[in-house]
């Protein structure tokens, strides 16, 4: 009979394994990339927010409940909660991207630069933040689809303005497609 | 007899070399000023060089019986977990130096970690308190091992949320960390086993591999306290205008 100490012993030995090697791909993958200011860009301004808008409306939910069987409502709240999930995934990868780019920003020559820089950094990180308790928010809905949903309105009235902003600045000599108005989730 | 000097001389090699070049670690931090930046990872080297004096002496004192040493053992292996834990807030601070935010939100979440790592700790020493046969040694192993597993924990966590956020690191402050990170782990498995093999074949076994990690260690420390910071690679065509469109964007998008 093997003792639970010893059993502890080996768990631990397993982690420690495993953070070693979560150090080493750490530290390979530390060696500085050059910013790809293009592709963060263009990450950031190709949600589609009109989609993610619908998928996580709260009148469109009670639309949903009020007009199937129970079961198909859960399904599909499942469906939707994944999809929104990806969104919020990856508004979180554009703001990881941005806070790096704002931290570049920070270190440049020009003091307008370097202000502005701490300031896109700082609103990077709180919106990174924002996007992990939006995302354990969905993920409670995917487990629990039968709680009554609250709609997220800051976070997608204000993801539309963000993104038609970043349009007009005009980088890009067309609208990227991800900012075409859909009313299908 | 081959064997045992065999052994014997790969052990003192792998006692000895990583404190000569603690001493070289000593000297470049003195060097380049970091002791104003780190003073807390300068105290833990100083530290480990002083102990390793001390405990090597001892070592060759007729006098000195094993329980002795390993008294004095078990007070400066408590002193270097405690400068370690003042390292990883070290490090922690200078991560997050430039972010007001990230100094009280990112700061809050880790406290969250090292309290469920300690709350994790204290459960394994109550369930799995070690090996009872031997006395205190292994009380001393089961303190260490939980010790070990808050501040790999806290480093990975460290570590992992730089990557989330996308922070920077400076060079020597990612040196201490990865250094101290793969010690850590290393720490909480022979600390682990110690706890459970007390055999002498064992613990030496134990005693090679951690000095093995630790001169590996002060390497990676010695190597990111030598080589300058890259510079920030700035992306040269960002504009000012942009840089506060950007920043209104997000401030739009975090209301």
């Amino acid at each position: 009979m093997i003792s639970p100490a010893l059993i502890a012993a080996w768990v631990l030995v397993a982690i420690a394994f495993f953070a070693l090697l979560i150090l080493a791909y750490i530290a390979i993958r530390s060696r500085t990339r050059p910013v790809d200011l293009e592709k963060d860009v263009l990450a950031f301004r190709s949600l589609d927010i009109e989609a993610f808008r619908n998928l996580v409306d709260s009148a469109e939910e009670a639309f949903l409940r009020d007009n199937l069987p129970l079961k198909k409502f859960r399904e599909i709240k499942r469906q939707r909660a994944w999809v929104a999930l990806i969104y919020v995934r990856e508004a979180g990868k554009a703001a990881t991207a941005l806070a790096k780019i704002g931290q570049a920003a920070q270190r440049s020559s020009d003091p307008k630069i370097a202000a502005s820089g701490i300031q896109v950094t700082e609103n990077a990180f709180r919106l990174r933040f924002q996007t992990i308790r939006t995302g354990l928010y969905l993920l409670t809905e995917i487990l629990l689809p039968d709680l009554q949903s609250r709609s997220l309105p800051h976070l997608v009235n204000q993801y539309e303005q963000a993104a038609e902003t970043l349009f007009r600045l005009g980088r890009f000599p067309s609208r990227p497609a991800g900012l075409a108005r859909s009313k299908s989730a | 007899m081959l064997g045992t000097h065999w052994h014997q001389l790969l052990l003192f090699f792998l006692w000895i070399t990583p404190h000569l070049l603690l001493a070289a670690v000593a000297a470049i931090i003195g060097k380049r000023r970091l002791y104003f930046e780190f003073p807390c990872f300068f105290a833990f080297v100083l530290c480990e060089i002083a102990e390793f004096i001390l405990l090597f002496s001892l070592r060759f004192v007729h006098s000195v019986t094993e329980e002795q040493y390993a008294y004095v053992f078990s007070v400066t292996l408590f002193l270097s977990l405690a400068l370690g834990f003042g390292v990883i807030d070290e490090v922690s601070k200078d991560l997050f130096r430039e972010s007001q935010f990230l100094k009280v939100a990112a700061r809050r979440l880790l406290q969250c970690v090292a309290g469920l790592l300690l709350g994790i700790g204290a459960l394994l020493a109550v369930y799995a308190p070690g090996n009872h046969s031997v006395k205190w040694h292994a009380g001393v192993f089961v303190v260490n091992r939980g010790a070990a597993m808050v501040q790999c924990g806290l480093l990975l966590s460290l570590l992992l949320l730089s990557r989330f956020l996308g922070l920077t690191w400076r060079r020597p402050a990612f040196g201490i960390t990865l250094g101290l990170g793969i010690l850590a782990s290393v720490d909480l498995a022979t600390a682990a086993l110690r706890a459970e093999f007390t055999s002498d074949a064992a613990r030496e076994f134990l005693n090679l591999l951690t000095t093995g990690t630790y001169l590996v260690c002060v390497l990676i420390w010695i190597a990111y306290l030598l080589v300058p910071d890259r510079r920030a690679v700035t992306p040269t065509v960002v504009h000012h205008d942009e840089v506060e469109v950007w920043n209104r964007e997000l401030q739009h998008f975090l209301k």
